[in-house]
C-alpha cells in the first residue's frame, strides 16, 4: 500500500534528485516526544541557519530508517502557516525517507529561520511484557533516537520526553539526562554529525487506552430533501498488552481506580447539528451510551457492551443525521458541492488502521468531481438501491490506511443534478400503486 | 421461513428495500391481523356477521394469542394459527357447499399449515372427528363426502411432500383417525350406492358379509403392521396429550419445558379473562341450533379446551375458538336484549297493557343486562392491555427492574455475554450450555453449541446434564470427550433473576440420570437429608461440589449482595451459600457480565499426565 502511494507520488512529481546542502546547519533543535497516549507525537522546533553564500528556498527532512512508517507529517513556519511538503529522493543518501520542504521566504546567507516539524507515529509503543494479568499495570517500551535525525549538522539540541506517569522502569542514560515527575530531559547535546543514531529506550507505565480502530466504514448518504445521513461501522481492538489468565468480574468491580489498562468507555465528538443518533451492533441497540450536547459539538459517551482488555475486540454501528444546508451548497454555475469530513472523531488520540468512506449520491447525478485533502485511494464506483429506487444511486468509495486525529479534514464533491429528480420517487411510487 | 422470504422478494420487486430482519420481526403481527380477518369470516359462516365482528374484536386483543404474535416473536406458531383458522374456514365452506373447489382450497390451506407447524396433527384429527360425528348423528351427506374425500386425498399427498412429515400420514398412529374415517366414508357411500340398487334382502346378506370381512381385514392388517413396526408405536408426545402425567414420569426432557406443564386455572383466566365464562354460553347457543358448522365449532371448542388443560402451550389453539364462541354468545345476547331496550317505543299500547303484569321491568332488566355486558367488555379490554404490556411485551433477553428511587435498571447481560463470545473467542470455539440458550448463542454469538432448542438426541442433552451435575474431574472427562472450549451458565443470585441454571438444575440432574451413561447420577444425592433442594450449608455435599454449583458461585462468596446479609447471600434462593471458598481446577473464568447474569468459563488445557 505504502509502496503504491510512493509510486504514485513519484509518478506525479517527477522530481530531480536532491542534494544535501552542507551550508545549512541546525543551530538549535528543541524536540519534544509525547508518549502520554498510544501514539508517539514528536514535535521539533528547528532553527535553521544558512552558513553559505546563496539564499536557500527549501530544506530536507529525513526520517530514521526504522521510523519511516509515519502516519502524519507536517511542517509549519514561525507564523504557524503550513509549508508545502514534497517527497524527495536524495543523491547518495542511504536508505531512509526524505521530504523536501518549501519555505515561504528564502533564507538569505547568514540568516536563520525557525520551523516546527510535527510527526505522528503509530504502533511504536510496544507493550512489555506483552501479556499481563488483570491486576498488573501496563508497561510499554519506546525505542527512539537520542539525537535529532537530520541530514545537516546540529549545533545544539535538547529533547524532552513526556510520559504518562511517574513510574518509569528504566531508560537509557546518555548524559546529561534528568528526570523530574513524568518528564525526562535529554541534552543539551552539541555538534552532532548528520545521520547520527544512538538508540534511546524508555520503559514506563502507560495505562492510557491502547485502542485501535481496525476498520472504519463511513457511509454518507445525501438526500436533497434536506438531510444527510451518516453511518459509521467501527471495529475496535485493544492493542495494548494481552490479558493473561482469567477475567474476574469480582476484582474488576472492586477495582475502582481510574488508571486501569482496560477500556470501559470513551468519548466521541459529533457535529453540533447531529440528531437521530443511534448506537447499535448486530445484536441490537446498545443501551449504555449518553449524549451530552455542548455548545460547539455533541459529546457522546460510548460504553462498549463489555470492558475491553488487551487483545479483546468489539464492533458497533454509530449513525446520525445532519441537516444538509450546512454541508451542501449550490454554486452559481448550478453545480452542487458537498463539503464534509473524510473521517470524523472516534476517540481522543485515535488511530485508524483502515478507512473506507462511501458517499451515496442522489439519484441521477452526473459529472462527479472529487477533491481530497490528502492522497487517498479511490475504489471502483458502485450502485446501490434504496427505498423505491429503480434507477439506483452511484456510490463513490475512498480508502486510506493509517489515520490519526490530524487527518480529520474536509473533502469536496462536486456534481450536476436536476432538482426535478426530487420527484422521481414519489412519482414512481404513484405509478406502482 | 418461506413466507418471509416470499414477502422479502415481493418488497424488493416493488423497490421497497426492506431488510430481511424487519420482515421477520413484523411477520407475526402481520399474520395475527390476518387471523382477525379470518376469524370474522369463520364466525360469519357459522353464525352471522354480528357475531363475526365481536369474535374478531375479541381475537384481536386476546392475550393467549398476543403472547405468540408480538413483533419479533418469529415463531412458526404465529403463522400456524392463521393457517389453522384458514383451513377451518375453507372446511366449513366446503361442508356447506360440497364443492371440490372448496375442498381443494381446504387441502391447500392444510398443506400450508403442515409446512408451518407440527400442531397440524390436531387439525387432521379434528376434521375427521367432525366427519365421524356427522355420520353418527346421521348428517352425513354427499356434500361432506366430497369435501372430506377431496381434502384427505389432496391434503395427504401434499403434506407428504414435506420432508419432516414424510410417510407419517399413512404410518403413524396419530394420523390413523383421518385414514379410518376416509375409509369409512368410502364404505358408507358405497353401501348407500348398493342399497339404492339392490333389494332389501339381498342387501342385508351382503351387508353382514361385508361388515365381517372388512372388520377382520382391518384388525389383522393393522395388528400385523404394528407388530412389524411399520405403524409407529404411540409416540410420547401423543401420550402426554392424553395423559398429562405420562411425560413427567417417563421423559424428563419433555416435562422440563415450562410450556409443557399442565395449565393452571389462573393462567386460563389470565390469558382469556371473560371468555372463560362466555365460552359455555357460546357452546349452549351452538347446541341450541345444531348445524353441520356448529357441530364443528363445538368439537373444536371441547377438544381444544381439553388439550389446553394438558399443556400451557396449546392455549394458543384454544384462544381463537374461545373468541369465536364468546363472540357468538355476546352477539346473541346483545341482539336479544337490545331489541327489548328499544321495544317499548315500538310496541303498540294494546300489547303493552296485556303483558304489563309480567314484563313491566323488561326494559329495565334489558338495560341493566346490556350495561353489565358493556362493563364486562370494557374490563376485558383493560385486562388484555394490561396483560399484554406486563407479561408479553418485554423482550425476554433484556431484563429490567426498578431501583430504590423508582428509576429503571436495565440488565442487558445476555447480549453483553453473547457479543463477548462473538468478538473474543475463536470462531470455531464450541460452547457448552444448557439447551435453553442454544438458539440464542447460535444466533447472537455465532458459535457452535452442543445442544439447542431443537436437539432431538436425548442422550446428547443428557450428557451435558451429566457434565453439569458431576464433580470437576468427572465433568472434565465429559467435556474433553465432547470437545468443549467454553462453558456458559446463567446465574441470577446477584440480581434475583429466578429462572437461572441453579433453579433448572434438578431438571439437568433428572435428564442427566435418565440415560444409561448417567446411571451414577441420582436425583436423591442432590437433596439435603430432609429431602430439600438447598444451596446453603444444609445442602447435600454432592450438590455443593458439582460443576454447576462451582461455576455459578465461583468467587460469589466474597460478594455482598444485600445490606444486612452476610457475603455470598443468594437473592434468588434467599440463603447464604454453603460452599464459599473454593478454586476451580479445570476451568478458568473467561468472562462474567456486569450483573453476573451470564458467566462464561474456559476449559483449561491440562497437560497430559504421562502414560
Amino acid at each position: 500500500m505504502r509502496r503504491g502511494i510512493c509510486l504514485l507520488i513519484c509518478l506525479t512529481y517527477v522530481t530531480a534528485l536532491e542534494r544535501i546542502n552542507n551550508q545549512l546547519v541546525n543551530k538549535n533543535v528543541e524536540r519534544s516526544i509525547d508518549l502520554t497516549s498510544q501514539l508517539v507525537k514528536i514535535s521539533s522546533a528547528i532553527t535553521l541557519e544558512n552558513t553559505g553564500k546563496d539564499s536557500v528556498r527549501s530544506f530536507l527532512v529525513a526520517l530514521e530508517p526504522n521510523a519511516v512508517d509515519i502516519s502524519y507529517i507536517n511542517v509549519k513556519d514561525s507564523l504557524k502557516d503550513d509549508l508545502k511538503i514534497l517527497p524527495a529522493k536524495v543523491d547518495g543518501a542511504k536508505d531512509g525517507v526524505f521530504y523536501n520542504i518549501m519555505l515561504k521566504q528564502p533564507v538569505d546567507a547568514g540568516r536563520s529561520t525557525t520551523v516546527i516539524l510535527e510527526v505522528v507515529l503509530t504502533k511504536r509503543l510496544e507493550p512489555y511484557p506483552s501479556s499481563i494479568t488483570q491486576k498488573d499495570k501496563q508497561l510499554v517500551r519506546y525505542f527512539g533516537n537520542h539525537y535529532f535525525y537530520s541530514p545537516y549538522v546540529t549545533t545544539k539540541q535538547k529533547t524532552e520526553v513526556l510520559l504518562s506517569s511517574r513510574s518509569v522502569e528504566n531508560y537509557t542514560k546518555l548524559k546529561p539526562v534528568a528526570q523530574s515527575d513524568s518528564t525526562i530531559t535529554y541534552g543539551p547535546y552539541t555538534n552532532i554529525q548528520p545521520f547520527t543514531v544512538d538508540e534511546m529506550m524508555v520503559h514506563f507505565e502507560n495505562n492510557s487506552p491502547f485502542l485501535t480502530v481496525t476498520r472504519l466504514e463511513r457511509i454518507i448518504e445525501i438526500s436533497h430533501w434536506g438531510n444527510i445521513a451518516i453511518e459509521e461501522h467501527i471495529e475496535i481492538r485493544h492493542t495494548g498488552a494481552q490479558l493473561k489468565g482469567p477475567f474476574s468480574r469480582y476484582d474488576y468491580q472492586r477495582d475502582t481506580g481510574s488508571t486501569h489498562h482496560s477500556i470501559k468507555a470513551y468519548r466521541t465528538i459529533l457535529p453540533a447539528s447531529a440528531h437521530s443518533i443511534y448506537y447499535r451492533d448486530s445484536n441490537g441497540n446498545i443501551s449504555t451510551s449518553t449524549v451530552r450536547p455542548r455548545k460547539e459539538w455533541i459529546e457522546l459517551e460510548l460504553r462498549p457492551r463489555f470492558p475491553l482488555f488487551g487483545g479483546w475486540k468489539s464492533s458497533y454501528v454509530l449513525g446520525y443525521s445532519v441537516p444538509s444546508y450546512q454541508y451542501l451548497f449550490k454554486k452559481p454555475s448550478g453545480e452542487y458541492v458537498l463539503t464534509m469530513r473524510l473521517i470524523d472523531h472516534v476517540f481522543d488520540d485515535m488511530f485508524v488502521e483502515e478507512l473506507e468512506t462511501s458517499i451515496i449520491l442522489p439519484v441521477g447525478v452526473s459529472s462527479v468531481k472529487i477533491d481530497t485533502p490528502y492522497e487517498v485511494e479511490r475504489l471502483p464506483d458502485e450502485v446501490t438501491y434504496k427505498y423505491l429506487d429503480n434507477l439506483g444511486r452511484s456510490v463513490i468509495k475512498l480508502r486510506k490506511t493509517d489515520l490519526v486525529e490530524q487527518h480529520i479534514q474536509d473533502f469536496e464533491i462536486t456534481y450536476d443534478w436536476k432538482p426535478q429528480l426530487l420527484l422521481h420517487e414519489p412519482l414512481s411510487c404513484l405509478l406502482e400503486e | 421461513m418461506v413466507t418471509s422470504a416470499a414477502i422479502y422478494h415481493l418488497c424488493w420487486l416493488l423497490n421497497i428495500t426492506i431488510d430481511i430482519r424487519n420482515v421477520c420481526v413484523f411477520l407475526a403481527p402481520l399474520f395475527s391481523s390476518f387471523t382477525t380477518i379470518i376469524t370474522y369470516l369463520l364466525t360469519k359462516e357459522v353464525k352471522n356477521s354480528g357475531a363475526g365482528l365481536v369474535a374478531a374484536a375479541f381475537v384481536s386483543i386476546v392475550p393467549g394469542y398476543i403472547s405468540r404474535s408480538v413483533a419479533g416473536s418469529y415463531d412458526n406458531e404465529g403463522i400456524a394459527i392463521f393457517c389453522m383458522l384458514l383451513t377451518y374456514y375453507t372446511w366449513i365452506k366446503a361442508v356447506k357447499t360440497g364443492t371440490i373447489f372448496w375442498g381443494t382450497l381446504t387441502a391447500l390451506a392444510y398443506f400450508y399449515m403442515v409446512s408451518s407447524w407440527g400442531g397440524y396433527v390436531f387439525l387432521i384429527n379434528l376434521i375427521p372427528l367432525h366427519v365421524l360425528i356427522l355420520m353418527v348423528t346421521g348428517r352425513f351427506s354427499h356434500r361432506i363426502y366430497i369435501a372430506y374425500s377431496t381434502l384427505y386425498c389432496v391434503g395427504t399427498i401434499l403434506s407428504m411432500q414435506i420432508s419432516f412429515v414424510g410417510f407419517q400420514p399413512v404410518q403413524s398412529s396419530e394420523h390413523m383417525l383421518a385414514l379410518g374415517v376416509f375409509g369409512l366414508c368410502q364404505i358408507i357411500s358405497f353401501v348407500d350406492y348398493i342399497r339404492s340398487k339392490l333389494s332389501k334382502n339381498d342387501f342385508e346378506v351382503l351387508y353382514n358379509f361385508l361388515i365381517y370381512t372388512v372388520g377382520f381385514l382391518v384388525i389383522s392388517v393393522g395388528g400385523l403392521l404394528t407388530v412389524s413396526g411399520k405403524i409407529s408405536p404411540w409416540t410420547g408426545r401423543f401420550y402426554s396429550l392424553l395423559d398429562p402425567s405420562y411425560a413427567k414420569n417417563h421423559i424428563p426432557i419433555i416435562a422440563s419445558v415450562s410450556e409443557h406443564q399442565p395449565t393452571s386455572w389462573s393462567s386460563f383466566y389470565f390469558d382469556l379473562q371473560i371468555l372463560v365464562f362466555l365460552f359455555p354460553a357460546g357452546l349452549y347457543f351452538c347446541f341450541k341450533q345444531l348445524t353441520d358448522a356448529n357441530i364443528f365449532l363445538i368439537l373444536y371448542g371441547v377438544t381444544s379446551i381439553y388439550f389446553a388443560g394438558v399443556m400451557v402451550r396449546l392455549m394458543l389453539v384454544l384462544a381463537p375458538v374461545m373468541c369465536i364462541l364468546s363472540g357468538i354468545a355476546v352477539s346473541h345476547l346483545l341482539t336479544k336484549f337490545m331489541k327489548s331496550v328499544d321495544s317499548p317505543k315500538q310496541l303498540d299500547h294494546k300489547k303493552h297493557k296485556k303483558q304489563e303484569s309480567n314484563l313491566s321491568f323488561k326494559n329495565e332488566i334489558s338495560t341493566t343486562f346490556v350495561a353489565v355486558i358493556t362493563v364486562l367488555l370494557i374490563s376485558y379490554t383493560f385486562h388484555c392491555t394490561w396483560v399484554t404490556s406486563e407479561a408479553y411485551s418485554s423482550p425476554s433477553i433484556v431484563l429490567s427492574a426498578r431501583s430504590h428511587d423508582g428509576g429503571r435498571i436495565i440488565f442487558d447481560d445476555f447480549r453483553e455475554a453473547y457479543y463477548w463470545l462473538k468478538m473474543n473467542t475463536p470462531e470455531d470455539a464450541k460452547i457448552m450450555s444448557w439447551w435453553d440458550y442454544g438458539y440464542q448463542i447460535t444466533a447472537m454469538a455465532n458459535r457452535t453449541i452442543l445442544v439447542d432448542n431443537n436437539t432431538w438426541n436425548n442422550t446428547h442433552i443428557s450428557r451435558v446434564g451429566q457434565a453439569m451435575a458431576s464433580s470437576e474431574e468427572k465433568a472434565y472427562e465429559i467435556m474433553k470427550e465432547l470437545d468443549v472450549d467454553y462453558v456458559l451458565v446463567i446465574f441470577g443470585g446477584l440480581t434475583g433473576y429466578s429462572s437461572d441454571d441453579i433453579n433448572k438444575f434438578l431438571w439437568m440432574v433428572r435428564i442427566g440420570g435418565s440415560t444409561d451413561r448417567g446411571a451414577h447420577i441420582k436425583e436423591w444425592d442432590y437433596y439435603s437429608p430432609n429431602g430439600e433442594f438447598r444451596v446453603d450449608k444444609e445442602g447435600s455435599q454432592t450438590l455443593l461440589n458439582c460443576l454447576m454449583y462451582k461455576m455459578c458461585y465461583y468467587r460469589f462468596g466474597q460478594v455482598y449482595t444485600e445490606g444486612g446479609k452476610p457475603a455470598g447471600y443468594d437473592r434468588v434462593r434467599g440463603t447464604e451459600i454453603g460452599n464459599k471458598d473454593f478454586e476451580l481446577d479445570v476451568l478458568e473464568e473467561a468472562y462474567t457480565t456486569e450483573h453476573w447474569l451470564v458467566r462464561i468459563y474456559k476449559v483449561k488445557d491440562l497437560p497430559n499426565r504421562g502414560v
